[in-house]
């Protein structure tokens, strides 16, 4: 019971209305305020407020596609992706690693009363946890045999540290700038050898037996990982290098879904894709770059990704058959990397080969060249610096000008014939030189050939039948004969125009400075003077301002295979092409003059200029030419061999082109043995593949 | 409040106090106990074991006259047939000998074999770790390849001085690499436990798009050899099913089955490797030196 005699309750001090309504209205308002502003951020501001916070949770991350397929025309890879394994190591994991290193330091410097930046102490404190995990993986991981049997030795010692293998500072301060959501790669490709030798495997044996220790032997639930991606590969190293191109780094691939409005606003990280640099890489890099995907990861305080939330897979590009034939491709690099100079390395050159009905490229190889998996991960100033030097940019066979030579005879020849001032059986003499205006244009033998007809210069290369013949043509007649047979025409162009951007086959199509000189042509040049007798001599063995490409060459030889004027050739298998080539047309003589060109042709190879390269059993047609040149200030020879074969049946035709040096330089002994190499690994093929098996000498393969 | 009630909160209290010890003390102590509980109950696992053992020897001493002279003709082919095969073995064994001699080639044994019983092996996650009875005092150490037969079951995950716990070649930690039967380039391939497709199934994962595998038959999986744990050549497991695409288009991917039914298997073989792998090493350090 209450004690009644407790304490007595005073009433409070009365107030007045007035105030309590103050008070009242007060609370309200600001009652009412907390409720608009609480509504107004909820159903107006909602949206924006959402944005804002995703913005600063979430990430979306740009994940590259695998780039497609290159095969040959017989199904072999030129292009691949292979698996790059790298070691990587989680930030996010190791945050407490680094809060320890860093504590250690900071404890360290203070004992020793040092006073040192937290930023560069975090640095350290960083970089000595990677360290130390970098020296366990390659304490795990590197299985040369001289690892392997220190190891045996040493088993029960310290572990042994690669200080050989640093982490580098400025990378992992550029990945904390720019990829701190990412894991730091502490070792790259692991599986691949490394020319260098300063990182990645010694061999492809090495390299597996790396990535085997470290999945066996790692722990698999620490901060380290192995994680692996695609790159390109060229696993016939450097073949067909200037055709195939090679890649580089890019961050604007297209997307396989566009990521919606949301996500639009939210930080985007793209992971380093591969974009064409050259060749077909580059030509037809819509059809086989694919398309990137995404990830959408939340992220921590400190920007690391934390869990991913939704994934959208990349789409791999479209694959792409070139109608390379790996075989001949590589026999005729091989065959160029025999020819050597006076300092004993190989000299610049090229060779092509053509099907003569399809106009499809079998082999196009120019040297020097470049191993493009050296090109594909990153290209490195010293090695760019070193092809450039050997001038290995270049691809030859479709960018390199040179003066035809000899072979242009053959040209020279029908524009006379489709003149009419010269008939296929007419018998010139052809003495050691011929004079135009005041000066002599000589033989290449000092007696000269005597009685020549059209058969007999084609086969010994006559250069006098050629002065006086063109001169009775004019150079006008020529030149049109020329571009007839598209010596002036851009090459490798895309009628279907496969590549986005680009109509060519190539990036750089083989055209570009082509000249077939006429009369205005030399018009044109400051202080060259009119075009006079002299320059049609000279053109009409092919020499003076006439340029052409080794690939425009191959070309001419099989549109004479094929009694026609153009070839049009492409890079791209198709085995429905049907054969007909745009803009050709018949080339215009008579039955007896064309067998008299076929005829020289083919005595060029039996008795002629090429006699040296003959093959047993394959009777072929060819041209030979040797022109002039300066070199560096010094007068130099093109060696030339053009021709088709098997004579009776065309179905390849080839050009050779070799950029001598000296006068030992010549068609059929320089240019010619390359040839022959090609024509005898086609022949083997053929014959193997196609055709029953080879027969008597004489019995030509189909 | 009577002495009921005060003694559930005192209860209560010790609880929440040795938990809250648990978690804050170091490292070392939390470890400490971990392997004071396991060795405290490793006889008991030993007993269970052996007793299991005793009653699988009561159970066939149990067998009629007929089954045992059934069962000992049956020994009795086996025993022909294996007569033969050691013949064979026997010259394959002179002649490796010779050449070795010839080449002057010595190698030492690289692996030392411990057989051991299965102990334990829980019924929920029996596609994940067995305890073996053998441990550190009969020379087991961790990463040793765990093998029936020349069928890889799995591999030792941790020791304890009586017993041992392995991972199954299904477990989640488990890691392998393989050679693929019918893979003419030898690639390296992945095999990792826990597949996607179910409990009791590994995962083989970096198989090359070209490869088709044997005409009509089931893929076998084989160690590599070169990753410095497994011999070489040891079986893994087939493929089941069809390889399917990983999405990025670049590889093939599928399901394996174990080559042995795991939970029926109650004695295995260590095989402890002469030198330690550096892997087992850093484990050996791991308290101090990774974490």
């Amino acid at each position: 019971m209450r004690d009644k005699t407790g304490p007595e309750i005073l009433p409070s001090t009365p107030v007045g209305r007035a105030r309590l309504l103050i008070l009242f209205w007060a609370t309200g308002a600001l009652l009412g305020y907390v409720l608009i502003g609480l509504g107004y951020r909820q159903l107006i501001q909602s949206g924006d407020l959402k944005l804002q916070s995703d913005s600063q949770s979430r990430r979306v991350v740009i994940v590259p596609p695998a780039r497609g397929i290159i095969y040959e025309r017989n199904g072999h890879e030129l292009v691949v992706n292979r698996v790059r394994w790298s070691v990587k190591a989680d930030l996010t994991e190791l945050q407490g690693e680094f809060r320890k290193a860093y504590i250690s330091l900071l404890r360290k410097n203070r004992a020793a009363g040092e006073k040192t930046d937290g930023d560069t102490l975090l640095e350290r404190a960083r970089m000595d946890v990677l360290q130390g995990w970098l020296d366990k993986v390659w304490f795990v991981i590197d299985a040369s045999e001289r690892r392997l049997s220190t190891r045996k030795a040493n088993v029960n010692g310290p572990l042994q540290s690669h200080r050989e293998r640093k982490v580098n500072v400025d990378e992992l301060r550029r990945h904390l700038r720019e990829r701190r959501a990412l894991p730091f790669t502490l070792v790259t490709d692991l599986s691949f050898p490394d020319p260098s030798g300063r990182e990645g495997a010694a061999t492809p044996e090495d390299g597996n037996r790396s990535v085997a220790r470290f999945i066996e032997q790692f722990p698999s639930d620490g901060p380290i990982r192995l994680e692996s991606d695609i790159v390109r590969s060229y696993p016939n190293g450097g073949l067909a290098a200037h055709l195939l191109g090679y890649v580089k780094d890019t961050d604007s691939l297209p997307m396989t879904a566009n990521i919606d409005e949301q996500m639009e606003s939210l930080q985007k990280l793209r992971l380093t894709g591969k974009t064409g640099a050259a060749g077909v890489e580059l030509s037809l890099e819509s059809v086989l770059r694919g398309t990137s995907g995404w990830e959408l990861w939340s992220k921590t305080s400190a920007g690391y990704n934390h869990e991913l939330i939704r994934r959208v897979d990349p789409t791999q590009g479209g694959h792409v058959m070139l109608s390379i034939d790996r075989d001949i491709q590589r026999t005729a690099e091989a065959s160029l990397a025999r020819i050597l100079g006076p300092d004993r390395t190989p000299l610049p050159a090229a060779a092509v080969m053509i099907e003569v009905r399809s106009g499809e490229i079998l082999a196009m190889a120019s040297q020097p060249s470049f191993d493009p998996n050296r090109l594909s991960i990153r290209v490195s100033s010293s090695y760019y610096e070193e092809i450039d030097a050997q001038g290995g940019w270049l691809n030859r066979a479709t960018q390199g000008l040179y003066a035809p030579g000899s072979t242009f005879k053959i040209i020279n020849a029908i524009a006379a014939m489709r003149k009419g001032v010269v008939q296929w059986d007419e018998v010139l003499d052809c003495g050691p030189s011929f004079r135009v205006g005041n000066r002599d244009f000589p033989e290449h033998t000092p007696e000269g050939y005597g009685p020549v007809d059209l058969e007999v210069m084609l086969a010994v290369s006559c250069n006098v039948w050629n002065y006086q013949v063109g001169l009775r043509t004019g150079v006008d007649a020529i030149a049109a004969e020329a571009r007839r047979f598209g010596l002036d025409s851009q090459l490798l162009t895309s009628p279907s125009d496969s590549a986005e951007g680009s109509s060519f086959e190539l990036p750089y199509p083989a055209g570009r400075g082509l000249v077939v000189p006429d009369q205005a042509y030399k018009r044109k040049i400051p202080g060259a003077g009119p075009w006079s007798p002299g320059d049609t001599a000279n053109l009409s063995i092919g020499q003076g301002y006439l340029l052409t490409t080794p690939l425009h060459m191959a070309c001419v030889a099989a549109s004479l295979a094929r009694g026609e004027t153009r070839t049009v050739p492409t890079i791209f298998h198709d085995p429905r092409r049907d054969g007909r080539h745009a803009g050709s047309a018949p080339i215009g003589l008579s039955r007896e003059q064309m067998a008299a060109i076929r005829s020289g042709m083919e005595r060029c190879v039996e008795e002629g200029t090429a006699r040296s390269v003959q093959i047993p059993g394959l009777p072929f047609a060819a041209k030979t030419g040797t022109s002039e040149y300066f070199k560096d200030g010094a007068k130099a020879h093109l060696a030339w061999i053009i021709g088709y074969a098997p004579a009776s049946n065309p179905v390849v035709a080839f050009c050779v082109l070799v950029e001598g040096q000296d006068d030992g330089t010549w068609g059929g002994k320089t240019a010619g043995p390359v040839a022959r190499d090609m024509l005898l690994r086609w022949a083997g093929k053929a014959t193997s593949v196609d055709a029953p098996v080879q027969g008597q000498p004489g019995d030509a393969p189909r | 409040m009577n002495r009921d009630e005060k003694g559930v909160k005192a209860s209560y209290v010790l609880l929440i106090l040795i938990l809250l010890l648990w978690c804050a003390g170091p490292s070392v102590v939390r470890r400490f106990s971990r392997e004071a509980f396991t060795e405290f109950q490793a006889p008991a696992l030993e007993l269970v074991g052996k007793s299991r053992d005793l009653a699988r020897s009561w159970e066939l001493r149990s067998r009629s006259t007929d089954e045992l002279v059934e069962a000992g003709r049956d020994l009795g082919r086996i025993n022909a047939a294996l007569e033969l095969r050691l013949a064979t073995l026997r010259d394959v064994n002179e002649e490796n000998a010779r050449l070795r001699q010839i080449l002057a080639y010595s190698p030492g044994p690289e692996y030392r074999t411990i057989v051991a019983r299965v102990v334990l092996r829980e019924n929920t996650s029996w596609w994940q770790r067995i305890t073996i009875r053998k441990g550190r005092n009969d020379g087991v150490r961790p990463f040793s390849p765990v093998v029936f037969g020349r069928q890889v079951i799995g591999r030792v995950a941790q020791v304890h001085m009586e017993t041992s716990e392995v991972d199954l070649i299904t477990s989640p930690g488990f890691r392998c690499t393989a050679h693929l039967e019918g893979d003419e380039n030898h690639n390296i391939v992945l095999l990792s436990g826990n597949a996607a497709g179910g409990i009791g199934r590994a995962l083989v994962s970096n198989v090359p798009k070209t490869y088709g595998g044997p005409a009509g038959q089931a893929p076998r999986l084989t160690t590599t050899g070169i990753g410095g744990v497994y011999p070489s050549g040891l079986d893994l497991g087939t493929i089941e099913g069809s390889l399917r695409t990983t999405p990025k288009g670049e590889f093939q991917e599928g399901d394996v089955v174990p080559p042995r039914a795991l939970n029926t298997i109650h004695e295995v073989s260590v095989l402890v490797p002469v030198y330690p792998s550096p892997g087992e090493r850093l484990t050996e350090s791991r308290i101090d030196d990774f974490r």
